[in-house]
């Protein structure tokens, strides 16, 4: 009885766990903090235990459906398969740890009723956007999103942030509208069923094969917005503005793994490998995440400003899930949506550090990270774990998931692809070590200043605001943990390969 | 039956009985509404039970008697009027920054309500003139009482009003001449292509058109609206340019032969779109509010436009779902931004897009509730405004040769989220600080949020609306 009513409701719940605090937030009064900080830490940690609850439960063959008629031929789903909840588990983890980073970052800053009611908010859409079950649901929360995320882009209301603002909504409302004409089309075609793995379309192969070529490529032209492939990126190193855990949430899980989420989605569940394969869908988009990773990465050798090179990491990084789909293959696939978690754990880390340095030494520029290790050791030590697992050193996460896309790229013959990893290795490597290098092994300036927001500290345990460092070193152990546990059963790793054995079904 | 001549004559009874008491008009006015809303929900249940109903006046059939009819799309319509009318009394009534608190407005509102009821209700062409001139007629005094600066623009309209009553009452007469009756379902069976048929529709059509403010007939629209008083503009840009826009559908689907309507739906189409990329542009270009609001009616009414002429045009009946839902959508989503526009003007002394500045944080509920209605007049799913466009959508992608139709479709909802998000970055700015006698009205604005959140909850119960209004096979 009590099971029933679960495996309805419980992926309503999900997403209402955060909608309800973020509502009552929105109410709050500015000097309220107490009850804010409550109430976004019980909805924390209320979905974490959801989730895990459904891990548990998924992986027992429990299947969680909720559903509501919405359109004719496309009802509103939402369900928990084993993708959703990879996503899903990421979301709700990183969402724990930045919203510590932010209750210490925006520490006695105007207007965080409405910062954390739009927080709470976009978390609510990227779990929506995790557990949609066809693509008219993925839709209704893919704009929900951009609409949640928006006011945490402007929320310093400067005229740079404004700008930023501006330009986000044009990529992102484009790409939205684009993608609903994609989804209308299909749905003309197909109705929009459940998402299924090997997807749905292939009865209609042979009568709309037009009308589906058109329709995917519409789909990726919106999602790619987002997931910032090629031309399509040019948001992202824009949206830097925002503050430091907005910009770790965007490039980490909410704005470009939604993206990136989405293409999976597309090319596995909705079209499936074989459709794909038939129509010669993924040979475009292969060449484009290629193209977007060396391009990213060049872009970023030439950034001075750490976000900057942060953001154009990123573009290049995402990219590497984009490719991992369109490879097609199911190696390429564990190492994609491991990468998928992975690179969130790192970039979320990243940010972290740069607003550790920003908010503690008035550090935003390379030249200014001299001698950092000896003054923020702790957070020096997680951007070096966070770089050197970009570059894809081992035992670190990013190193999983890059051996598993070479692999991948050998099985399918596309033997160029590796070429492309090993220049964007060594790009990574180029625009990371020197970071790092200075940090520990340059000499500090001769008094580092003291009228940023949290520089009262000294080195160790007390060099910055201790909520910003225990998140910052709370998903940097995360990175190198399930790095060097990838292969025991509880792994991001582990969970992917079960994934694929059910897209290829092995 | 009953109940849907109760929702039109209850205002009617309530404005004569105005005439003689003055007191308290505002709440008798929305006592008067409400019950008036009531009447009209069992009406649509009445519709939902036993389907389409009919009723002649004083028992005369047609062609000697009136011919009042309640159909599933009027029925919805008709609870629509009077939730719009309920709000906006509601407004007019208890906000401070409410111009429209005289005995002028209450009467005229009532006379509105009850000649766009008498409208929907009626199926003849005649009765149909006499609700145009009346509407106008309360619509151009209710324009002129914000006082001598809406003077011009409402000597306009009352003009273009007269002049398009006319050409209307002259295709009337055109018809009557040639077939001898004047009601639809009797011309339906046998109106020809000939001279004198083409004459008489090209003539209402043009007058009705004028009157609905489409394409490229709409000049008069954005200064009427603008300088009316906030709840009149509410009143015009929601209900009452979608009267005329009734009898256009129900000319061109029950009057006119199937060919001639089939090329009158290509240029409507083309109308349609014509007005989706000019409203917006201009909307996209204008310093003021009101008339950023009011050239996003111009725009909206495009879709409807277009959906009407597709559905005229490919004669596929499902395209009414998305023409009436285009028409509610966006009627409750334009209350509520033209509550809010004229809130914000009133509490912030200026007209200007930009005096917006930090409205986020000064006026968070209006500002809240201008971008839900925003999101909805955008498409953003899951609203009402993004169901209707879904349901035309559908139509349009399902044949690769009607996929130019969606890229208009396509180019006006980047036109429209580029003028509402053109409002929103603005009011995302810091706040100057606060004049020290900055007051806001703050229950109007949750009044102004409840059209918005309406507007959204259509698409909880589209199912049931597209099936209620006759779309699904």
């Amino acid at each position: 009885m009590i099971q029933d009513w679960l495996t309805t409701y419980l992926p309503l719940i999900l997403v209402l766990s955060s909608v309800i605090p973020g509502l009552i937030i929105f109410s709050l009064k500015e000097s309220q903090v107490g009850l804010r900080t409550t109430l976004n830490l019980v909805g924390v940690f209320t979905q974490l235990v959801l989730v895990g609850y459904m891990l548990l439960a998924v992986t027992q063959g429990t299947t969680f459906l909720f559903s509501l008629p919405f359109l004719p031929a496309g009802d509103l789903i939402l369900q928990a398969d084993a993708l959703s909840l990879q996503f899903i588990s990421l979301s709700s983890v990183l969402w724990l740890a930045t919203t510590v980073y932010a209750i210490g970052y925006l520490e006695g800053t105007a207007l965080r009723s409405r910062f954390f009611g739009y927080f709470s908010l976009c978390v609510s859409a990227t779990v929506g956007l995790a557990l949609s079950g066809n693509l008219l649901t993925f839709l209704v929360f893919y704009e929900l999103l951009t609409l949640a995320t928006f006011p945490l882009v402007v929320h310093s209301g400067t005229p740079a942030a404004l700008r930023a603002g501006r330009i986000y909504l044009a990529y992102t409302l484009g790409g939205g509208a684009i993608a609903m004409v994609g989804v209308a089309l299909l749905h003309s075609v197909s109705g929009s069923p459940q998402f299924v793995p090997g997807g749905y379309l292939s009865g209609f192969l042979t009568d709309h094969s037009a009308s589906l070529t058109v329709a995917f490529v519409l789909l990726i032209v919106g999602f790619g917005v987002k997931a910032a492939l090629l031309p399509l990126h040019g948001w992202l190193p824009q949206a830097m503005v925002a503050p430091a855990p907005v910009s770790a949430l965007l490039h980490a899980v909410a704005v470009v793994k939604a993206g990136a989420f989405g293409i999976i989605r597309v090319v596995y569940d909705v079209f499936g490998i074989e459709a794909s394969d038939q129509l010669h869908l993924t040979q475009g988009l292969l060449w484009l995440a290629a193209a977007t990773i060396l391009y990213g990465s060049i872009k970023a050798l030439k950034q001075q400003e750490i976000k900057k090179r942060l953001a154009y990491s990123t573009v290049s990084q995402v990219s590497y899930i984009t490719l991992g789909v369109a490879l097609l293959g199911p190696i390429a696939a564990i190492g994609a949506l491991v990468h998928l978690v992975h690179q969130g754990l790192m970039k979320i880390t990243l940010f972290f550090c740069a607003g550790n340095f920003a908010e503690t030494l008035n550090v935003h520029r390379v030249n200014e990270m001299n001698g950092l290790g000896q003054r923020m050791p702790f957070t020096m030590a997680a951007f070096t774990i966070g770089a050197l697992g970009m570059i894809g050193v081992p035992p670190i996460a990013g190193f999983i998931s890059k051996w598993y896309l070479g692999l991948g790229a050998l099985e399918v013959g596309q033997d160029w692809v590796v070429w492309v990893f090993v220049g964007s290795g060594l790009l990574n490597a180029a625009y990371f070590l020197p970071l790092v290098y200075r940090g520990w092994f340059a000499k500090p300036p001769n008094s580092w200043p003291d009228n940023a927001r949290f520089s009262g500290g000294t080195a160790g345990w007390k060099e910055t605001h201790w909520m910003l460092l225990i998140s910052t070193l709370f998903t940097a152990a995360l990175a190198l943990i399930s790095g060097i546990f990838a292969g025991t059963g509880w792994s991001p790793l582990a969970w992917a390969q079960f994934i694929v054995s059910q897209e290829f079904s092995l | 039956m009953n109940f849907a001549l109760l929702s039109m004559t209850l205002p009617l009874m309530t404005a004569l009985v105005l005439l003689f008491i003055h007191r308290r008009a505002g709440s008798v006015v929305i006592i008067a509404s409400l019950m008036s809303l009531a009447a009209a929900l069992a009406a649509l249940y009445q519709v939902h039970l036993f389907g389409v109903q009919q009723m002649h006046l004083g028992g005369w059939q047609a062609p000697l008697g009136i011919r009042f009819q309640l159909t599933p799309v009027n029925s919805l319509l008709l609870v629509f009027t009077a939730l719009v009318h309920s709000l906006v009394a509601l407004y007019a009534n208890y906000s401070r920054h409410s111009i429209t608190n005289t005995t002028d407005f209450w009467p005229l509102a009532l006379l509105l309500h009850s000649s766009l009821a008498a409208l929907w209700l009626s199926a003849d062409l005649f009765n149909w003139y006499v609700t145009l001139e009346l509407l106008g007629l309360a619509a151009v005094a209710m324009v002129a009482l914000s006082g001598p600066k809406a003077y011009r623009p409402a000597l306009h309209y009352l003009l273009l009003s007269l002049a398009a009553s006319l050409s209307y009452l002259l295709g009337v007469a055109l018809i009557y001449g040639r077939y001898g009756f004047l009601d639809i379902a009797l011309l339906a069976d046998v109106t020809q292509a000939d001279a004198t048929t083409q004459a008489a529709l090209i003539l209402m059509t043009l007058g009705v058109m004028l009157k609905a403010a489409i394409w490229p007939l709409h000049l008069w629209l954005p200064s009427a609206h603008a300088n009316a008083p906030t709840a009149v503009s509410a009143l015009l840009s929601a209900v009452v340019v979608k009267g005329p826009f009734y009898i256009l559908w129900l000319l061109w689907t029950e009057v006119a032969p199937v060919e001639l309507a089939q090329t009158t739906g290509f240029f409507l189409a083309i109308a349609g779109i014509a007005a989706l990329i000019w409203g917006g542009w201009c909307a996209i270009r204008t310093p003021y509010l009101k008339v950023l609001v009011a050239y996003s009616t111009v725009a909206q009414l495009g879709y409807a436009t277009l959906a009407l002429g597709l559905l005229l045009y490919w004669q596929q009946t499902q395209l009414l779902v998305a023409l009436w839902l285009f028409v509610i959508a966006h009627g409750l989503a334009k209350v509520s931004m033209f509550l809010v526009a004229g809130e914000m003007q009133a509490t912030l002394g200026s007209k200007r897009v930009t005096a917006l500045k930090g409205a986020t944080q000064t006026m968070p509920v209006a500002m809240f509730a201008f971008s839900v209605a925003g999101g909805s007049i955008i498409g953003l799913p899951p609203s009402g405004g993004f169901v209707a466009k879904w349901t035309l959508l559908q139509l349009t992608l399902a044949s690769p040769i009607h996929w130019p139709w969606a890229v208009g479709i396509l180019i006006g909802t980047l036109a429209s989220a580029i003028y509402v998000f053109r409002v929103i970055v603005i009011s995302f700015n810091r706040a100057d600080p606060l004049a020290p006698d900055f007051s806001p009205d703050r229950f109007s604005h949750w009044l102004a949020m409840l059209p918005a959140l309406m507007a959204w909850l259509m698409a909880v119960v589209s199912v049931q609306l597209i099936q209620f209004l006759g779309g699904l096979p």
